[in-house]
This record gives structure tokens, sequence and C-alpha cells, in this order.
């Protein structure tokens, strides 16, 4: 059933300009706050939706510029026979080229034959809804959605509370389930006859003093009340409304009163099954209220993993457990351009990007990435910043700072990923070791791109950069460290093995007693044996963590001036969000 | 009651249907057990059959969602219209200034239109089926726009081989044999004479389709052999003027029965002679009201004839107008020589020689309805005309443009045919009355005379010289 093609959106709250093509199943909004996510569910839910009144104010207009009207333009694709009406919609059919997303005047053979809506709201804030084709506007023809028409293409919101669709109010989808409907009219009032005759005259009783004084009055004035004014039940006063009868439990407790997560999976869940009648949801903080195992039922009862999607969704999110779930092409990041226009990037389907998604989705939800080379950086990144934050700085998460960890393997994967990043809006920092030269040409492609890179001095992995940065006490700290994660007998082993017998452990604790420095050759030597591959001291995130942490962020300001400079760039760059 | 064929039995059909046998009764039927949201689109060839369909469909309490009423040509203009890029149709075409040549562009244009597909998924979005009436009278651009709809609609066409008259100024009809069952198959062939029958003259209607089946093989109608329903009046030479008038007198059965007089179709003067000379008869136009308009062309307030163009139209629609007198009788009151003072329409004629204005033209028209023994016998053109010269009295359009406007209206009325009627095949077909008059059978191919013999409900008068119809 119906589907939304294409979103054009201008000059509407923060969104100066927007066009994009939402894929046809579950588009996950994303993108840090304020980026206009909720706007664009907003925008299409008032040009869409079945709404008889609408309100708009001066503060819906882009920088309440209220001489720039509010311009809402949806095409919808895959429609009902009943939109398709050659006698009601004729003049207004059109055909849509899904590869290129170009429109066409007339409809053709073997394209989707679409309609284009428009809500425009002026300086007089009346909103004004209307189909659109060039044809129709060349005859001055102008018409809108026949209201039996637009209840069929509605979409279905799940706010953050559904209540709503928990009793049979107008648009509820208990309504769009299956033709039956209450009897309301008959059935209710005679119901409330019922509860006027049961209430009977009890308040009479209650009210003599009064009744007397106003039966006193009336056949004093000539006022016909007849020989006693009564108190009964008005029956105006017991409400007869479709919203009167809602879900109960098998005890008689109204569903709404369910969680807040509760009720919404049950609401995604009745959504899926009226799909056919009502194939458009908009889900805000799909997360809201549910435990992740919860949030992974709803997505999946709103089609995330079936094929052909059941459901067109627009959900917005800010759970990495959501993004986890869906796939790259479920994922689109919303941008607001240096040019005040918003961009939507599809996040994509290529291996690097999934993988990204699986074990890094935060990264999707914050404003700049610092794509490191292994969980080394990582844990260096995190320890630095947890130290920094005990001594009172701003933690670079609170920046909208995130990392991907592409694990190790060629650096060449670390710039792959960073521009594929890139490619999505987001600021990008790539943290790669020296000691195995990536390809030019990939560096290039990603700098161009506008890509930062900070590496190491030449040659130097980061283990190499630490021993040979840090003061004497920083590398006694870290050998200090070591022994705690590793063997003392391994570790004199591999001493003695890499210097082929040259230099001991044992050496360098009696240098250490002797109150002499390391030398250049003993703090290589160190490097190079803890990055063993097989038993590095520190490759682990949880121990660069505590390496971090409580050796090098305790050891900066005594270290190398050079190392230094490089750790206070990568920090100025995630604080400059 | 459920009809006596299914109509959507099969995918692609055609039903034979003779004249009276409950065409229209098979469509309401079927429409009025269609179910199902989408309606069924109907198409037919006039606007007065659109009319006279409708009101069967409304009388056979068919629910009015359940269909859709157009005529051909109106569909496909919608189509192209709606469509324009797609069917390469330009808009002057589609203002039908010139309707001889924009008619079959824009019925190519509608079969192209649908013959690529475009607007396949709208079409089966929109209806359920497709029914075309009077297909026999479909040309072969319409049968290829059918044909290609009906790759994506269900399709029934209905019609009579025997009914097809309008092959005519090189419109080539539909084949029955050769084009329409090839591509619709016969689901049957309608045989109860349902008009007769309910008229209570079943014999005639079974001599009716006796004839039919005589004629459909080429053979002749015999006037020995009839029903009591059914008067031959032999005609003589001497005689035969006065003879035919007579006919055209018949008495209708019941006090308020109609009399339809089934003229000579390439004659229409003679036509309009006989109904000038019998009392109560009115003439039938054509939907064109080709006379009106001409009317409108030559009638111009300018020019110093607009007396005599006036004059020559009044006494074509009316009796008691002579323009070889009257207009020498206007000339003598405007200089003033008349001896006898001028009647009340003389004075008018008068006046709007003097100051030539459409209020007066209407008037003066007007005034000779109301002569003594004035009988108007051509009404519908008359009375069109008084309306157009009142459109063009307000300003807003000339008098070519009114005439214009007039005539697209009236083709929209459903028509309304007097007591005693005047007329032609090609003109009555799809009418009946009470009495059907025949006066030249003789001028009739089969087919026409088919169409003649089966006006009439209750009796049928034939004028012949010969006991044997023998068709051209």
């Amino acid at each position: 059933m119906v589907r939304i093609r294409k979103v054009e959106i201008l000059n509407f709250r923060s969104i100066r300009s927007l066009i994009w093509r939402p894929s046809s199943g579950l588009n996950c909004l994303v993108g840090p706050g304020d980026s206009a996510k909720t706007t664009i569910l907003d925008a299409i839910d008032l040009c869409l939706g079945a709404r008889r009144t609408t309100a708009f104010s001066d503060t819906d207009f882009f920088n309440l510029d209220v001489n720039q009207s509010i311009q809402i333009t949806l095409i919808l694709g895959q429609l009902p026979d009943s939109l398709k009406d050659l006698d009601n919609y004729g003049i207004y059919l059109q055909a849509f080229d899904l590869n290129t997303g170009v429109l066409q005047d007339e409809p053709a053979q073997g394209f989707d034959t679409v309609l284009c809506l428009r809500l425009m709201v002026g300086s007089d804030l009346e909103p004004n809804w209307s189909l659109v084709s060039q044809r129709a506007q060349a005859l001055g023809h102008e018409r809108n959605i026949a209201w039996k028409d637009r209840l069929l293409v509605a979409p279905a919101r799940l706010g953050t509370y559904a209540n709503s669709n928990l009793s049979w109010t107008r648009g509820s989808i208990l309504n769009r389930l299956c033709e039956e409907r209450p009897n309301l009219g008959a059935e209710l009032a005679s119901s409330a006859r019922e509860a006027r005759t049961a209430f009977g005259n009890q308040a009479s009783a209650q009210l003599t003093e009064t009744l007397q004084i106003v039966t006193q009055q009336a056949t004093s004035l000539g006022v016909p009340v007849g020989a006693q004014a009564q108190a009964l039940l008005d029956i105006h006063a017991v409400s007869i409304s479709e919203g009167a009868i809602s879900l109960h439990n098998e005890s008689g407790i109204p569903l709404r009163s369910l969680g807040t997560g509760s009720s919404r999976l049950l609401v995604a869940g009745l959504q899926r099954v009226a799909a056919q009648k009502a194939s458009i949801a908009l889900v805000d903080e799909v997360e809201y209220g549910l435990e992740p195992h919860r949030l992974i039922r709803l997505l999946d009862s709103l089609g995330a993993k079936e094929n052909p999607p059941p459901l067109q969704v627009f959900l917005t999110t800010h759970s990495p457990v959501a993004v986890r779930e869906l796939r790259g092409d479920q994922i689109f990041v919303v941008r607001k351009q240096q040019d005040g226009s918003h961009h939507i990037h599809m996040v994509g389907v290529e291996d690097d990007i999934q993988s990204t998604i699986r074990l890094d989705p935060e990264a999707f939800l914050a404003r700049s990435v610092i794509v490191c080379e292994g969980a080394s950086e990582v844990g260096l990144i995190r320890g630095l910043d947890q130290y920094w934050v005990d001594q009172n700085y701003r933690s670079l998460l609170a920046a909208g700072t995130a990392y991907v960890n592409v694990g190790g393997g060629e650096p060449d994967r670390c710039f792959i990923r960073g521009l594929a990043m890139l490619r999505l809006g987001y600021r990008v920092l790539v943290l790669v070791d020296a000691d195995k030269p990536p390809t030019q040409a990939v560096v290039n492609s990603y700098t161009a791109a506008g890509g930062q890179l900070i590496t190491w001095r030449p040659t130097r992995a980061l283990e190499d950069e630490l021993f040979l940065s840090l003061s004497d006490t920083g590398v006694d700290s870290m050998l200090q460290l070591a022994l705690e994660f590793v063997d003392r007998e391994l570790i004199a082993a591999q001493i003695s093995s890499q210097s082929q017998g040259r230099i001991t452990l044992d050496d360098i604790y009696h240098q250490r007693q002797l109150q002499q420095s390391y030398t250049l050759e003993m703090r290589q030597l160190l490097g190079l044996v803890s990055r063993h591959r097989k038993n590095g001291w520190f490759k682990s995130l949880s121990k660069f963590e505590v390496l971090a942490k409580s050796v090098v962020g305790p050891n900066m300001q005594t270290a190398e001036p050079g190392f230094i400079a490089l750790v206070n760039e990568l920090f100025r760059w995630a604080h400059a969000s | 009651m459920p009809p006596e064929y299914d109509l959507f039995a099969f995918r692609l059909g055609s039903i034979t249907a003779p004249a009276g046998c409950g065409k229209t009764q098979i469509i309401a039927d079927t429409l009025n057990r269609h179910v199902g949201s989408k309606p069924v689109l109907i198409l037919t060839h006039t606007n007065a059959g659109v009319t006279a369909l409708r009101q069967r469909m409304q009388r056979g309490n068919v629910p009015a969602s359940a269909y859709r009423i157009t005529t051909l040509d109106g569909f496909a203009m919608r189509l192209v219209s709606t469509f324009p890029q797609r069917s390469g149709i330009s808009a002057e075409t589609l203002e039908l200034r010139t309707p001889a040549t924009d008619y079959p562009a824009i019925r190519l244009a509608a079969f192209t239109l649908v013959q690529a597909g475009h607007v396949s998924d709208a079409l089966a979005s929109t209806y359920a089926h497709l029914i075309v009436d009077e297909y026999q009278d479909c040309n072969l651009v319409q049968h290829a726009l059918v044909t290609a709809i009906s790759s994506v609609l269900p399709t029934c066409v209905l019609g009579d081989p025997m009914q097809a008259i309008f092959g005519f100024g090189g419109n080539q009809l539909v084949d029955w044999n050769v084009h329409v069952l090839q591509q619709f198959p016969s689901i049957g062939e309608l045989n109860q004479p349902w008009r007769w029958i309910n008229a209570g003259t079943p014999n005639l209607g079974q001599w009716l389709l006796d004839c039919r089946r005589r004629l459909y093989a080429g053979g002749n109608v015999d006037l020995r052999q009839i029903p009591e329903e059914v008067i031959w009046i032999p005609i003589q030479d001497e005689t035969a003027d006065r003879q035919r008038l007579a006919a055209a007198l018949t008495r209708p059965v019941t006090p308020n029965g109609q009399v339809l007089v089934i003229g000579d179709s390439r004659n229409p003067r003679g036509r309009r002679q006989m109904a000038s000379q019998t009392p109560g008869a009115t003439t039938v136009e054509p939907a064109d009201l080709a006379d009106l308009t001409s009317f409108g062309r030559t009638f111009d307030l300018q020019t110093p004839n607009a007396v005599a163009v006036l004059v020559n139209f009044a006494a074509e629609t009316m009796t008691q107008v002579g323009a070889t007198t009257l207009l020498p009788r206007i000339h003598s009151l405007q200089r003033g020589t008349a001896r006898t003072p001028p009647t009340p329409a003389e004075a008018t004629m008068v006046e709007f020689a003097n100051t030539p204005t459409f209020l007066l033209a209407a008037e003066a028209l007007r005034a000779l309805t109301r002569q003594d023994n004035a009988r108007v016998y051509r009404p519908e053109l008359l009375y069109c005309c008084l309306r157009a010269l009142q459109i063009a009295s307000a300003g807003n359009y000339t008098f070519p443009e009114a005439t214009v406007r007039e005539r697209e209206r009236n083709r929209h009325e459903s028509r309304q045919i007097n007591r005693r009627a005047i007329g032609s095949t090609l003109l009555l077909k799809g009418l009946e009355a009470e009495v059907a008059v025949v006066p030249n059978p003789e001028t009739m191919d089969a087919r026409h005379l088919y169409v003649a013999l089966t006006r009439g409900s209750s009796r049928l008068v034939i004028c012949s010289s010969t006991p044997e119809l023998i068709p051209q």
C-alpha cells in the first residue's frame, strides 16, 4: 500500500530546506540532537495526517519568518486504487522513476503512478492542502485528497504515549484492524438512560431544601415545574463518544494503565496487523520506555527484518541498541549543512559500514568520530578522557565525540572506514600507528574529503611512543602495571629473547635502583616487547584504559613535548565540535 | 431478477441483441448484482444514449456507485485531455474547432495512449468492468480503443449487426463477424421480444424477429402474411402523396400514445414538408442542429438582408409564413406604401427591420408563431434559436457562438419527442413509440428497414406499392 517516495520541506521550524527520498521500508533517522529528526516526522504527519483542524503559529516558520511560506510536499506512490481513480484524480496522476527519482507529469507504463500532495501555510497561518501537477496548475485546477481517501493514506503515529490507540477514538489503530465498529449511538444512549434510571431520585433526597425553594419561587412566578422540581442525572452529562469504549484486561483494568513500553509495543504490533490499511507509521524515540530486548521486539514488529517490508516506518532514535539491530540501508543520518539546508544520507550496506553498525553503533549517534586502529587506541582515549574528567575537565563524550574500533589489520582500513563516515557528514579523525605505512593514495582520498589524521612519530606504534615519550617515572609505572597483567617470568623471558641476551629485566631494575635513566635502547626494547603480537602487555581495551588513566594521564605533563603535542591535538579536535 | 446471461462470466464476451429484446434490462440486472467498490464503466455512442441508459438504471434502482456512463468519444476526449503529453494531442485539437478531423484524431490518440499501457494502472484502479452498448455503431478506431482497454478491464460488448446504420461518410463500422466476434466471443443472442410482450403484442414481436432473420439472410419482407398489428397500405401512383399523408396521421392506440413516422433518411426536405402538412406533427432534429448553426453564421444584424434571412428561417420552422409574400409586404410597410395596416406579427417584423437587434428578432419570431393557425413544426430548432438570440443579446457571445453553445447544451438534454414525430431511421434509432409509420420503405436497405420496422410496439403502418419489401 501507499509509500512516500519523496519528501520536500521548506521553511518549516528548524528546516530551511530538505529534499529526501526515503526507502519504502524502515527509515531510522539518527543525528545529533536538534538535527530536526522529529521535525521531519511532524512534517509528514501534518501533510498526510487525517486531521480536521491543525493550528499553526509563528514558531512553526523557519527563523520565525512568516513571509516565507511553509511548504511540505510528499510524493505518494504505490497508491490504493481509489487514489488512482481517473475521474477523481486523473489530472493529478504522475509517474515516478524509482531509480532516478525523476517525476514525470503524466503516468507512464512501467513507472510508479504517484500523486503529489502539498501542505502550504502562509502568513495567515491557515493550512492549505492540495494535490499538485503541472497540467492541473496550467488549467487552474486545484483539489485536495477526499476525506475518505485521506483516511486510507493517513500515517499512524506512535508517539510517546500510545493511549489514544487503546480506545476506539477517531484515528485509533483499532478502527483500522477490520471493518467492525462499536454500535455507539443506540447502545450507549440506552446505557445512559439506564444510568439515569438507576441513579433515580437519590439527589433529590439530598437536596430537599434547595428544591423546596426552587419549587416555591417557580410556583409563585408562574413558571411551570409541576408539583415538585426534581434533581436528576442530566442525560447529556453522560459522555457518549467513540473514545468512551476502550480496551481492558481480563480483570477490567484499562490497558492504558500498562507501562509506556508495553502499550507502545502492543500498539506497534497492532500497527503491523493493520499494515494493509495504515501502511505508514511514524515512531518518535523508538526506544522510549523499552528494555533492549523489548526494543528489538518492537523493531521486529515494525518489519525491520522482513522483505518486502510490510510498512513504511519513519522513526527517530538515540539508542545504539536500535541502530545495532538495523541494516545500513535502514539508517539515515540527518545533517544540517553549512548553507543552512538539511541533508539526509543513507548509511548504506558496504561491509565496512555494516560492521561499524554492529560494533560501534554509538558512532552514528555522535557528531565527531575518532577512527581507532585497534582496541589499544580506544583504550588510550577512554582512559585519558576518564583521567581528565577526574581532573574536572569536560568529557569528550559530552562534546559529542565517539570512537570506532577498526580492529587492527592493515592501516588502510582505518582510512577507508573514515572516508565512509566522512561521506555521511561526520567529522572524522583517524588515529593510527606509524609502524606500518598506509597506502598513500588511500590516505590522500581520505584527507581530500576533509578527514583529519593523527599518527605517532615515524616507525612508532602506540607502545613505542609511550615507552619513548614518558619520563623515567612514567616508564616505571608502565612496567609496574605490566607486571600486574602479565607473569614476571614471561616478561623477563620476552626481554631476554628480544635483546638476544644483551639486556635482561633484572638489568633494567638494577639500573633504575642506581637512579639511572632508561637508555634509549631499553626504551626501544620495552616498546617492542610490550606490543608482542601474541603476548602484548596491554593489548586489550580495558588494560589500555587502565594504563592511560593511571599512568599516561598522571605522567603527561612530564612527557616528551612532541608526544604532548600529539595528544593535545587529538583532544583539541575531539572537543572542537 | 437474475439476468438471462451473465455478462461478467467471461473475461471478454459479446451479446447479440435484436431490437426490443431487453438489452438495457440485462445491463441493469447485471449492474444490480455487481458488488465491489469499483464501478462498471459503461460506454455508448450518443449523449442521448447516455441519458436514456442513465434513466433506465435509475428506474431499475441500480445504485449510482455501481456504474459510470459516458460516450465513447467523451471518454476518449477525457483520457487524452487528462494525459495530453502521453497522447501527443494538441490543445487546439481538444478545442474541437473542426470536429470532422478533431474527433478522429482524439479517438486515435486515446487508442495509442491506452495501447502503450500508460494508463493501464489507473484504468484498472478505477473500474471493475467495461460494458459497451450499441457496439455495432463502433468504427474501427473505436473498436481498437475498446480492444486496448479490454486488455486491462474485463469487457462485454452488446449490439446488433442488423442495426448498424451509421456507416457512411468514411466512417467504417466494425463487421460483427470479422471484428467483434474475433475479439469478444459470443456469450449468446437475446431472443425474447420483451418490448412487444410487454405491450401485449407478442405476435408482432415474433414476426419482427422473423423479419430480422430473413433480412439478415438477404431475404425480403412479405406483407401478405402479417400479424394483425401490422397494416399494409398498398400505394397507388396517383394517390401516393395523399395516402402517405393519411398514414402519417394514423391515430395512436391509446389516447396519449406516441406516433413515430420514419421517413426517408436521405430526404430531410421531404420529411419537413410532411411535418408541415400533418396536423400535430413535428420534426426530429439531428443532434448537430446544422440548420441552427448555419443560421447562426448567416444571420448578421449589420447586413441589409438580415430581415430576409430571418423570414426564411421562420418559414422553415412554422406554418403560415411565406417568404415570397411576407418580404415584399415588410418593404411596403417600411416605405409606407402599404394599403392595409400591419398585423401584429408584421409590425414587429418592421420594427426589427428598422432597428435590428437580437431581442427584436426573437420578438418577431414569437409574434409569427402567434398568427392565426400558425403551427411550429420544427420546435427544437426554433426554441434553440430563440435561446441563442437571448444569449447573444446579453453581449458575452456572438450569435454564431451562441448557436454553438445552444447546440451543445441541447445535446445533453434528454430528448423530448413530440406525440407525433417525423424523423428518419438515423434520427429515431433507439427510440420507440406505440405506433410506427414507415411511408417510404422502398428507399431503405435491410438494416434501415429493420430499424424502421422495430420502432412501434403496438401498431406498424407500412406504405408500399408492392406486397414484398425488397431491401435496396
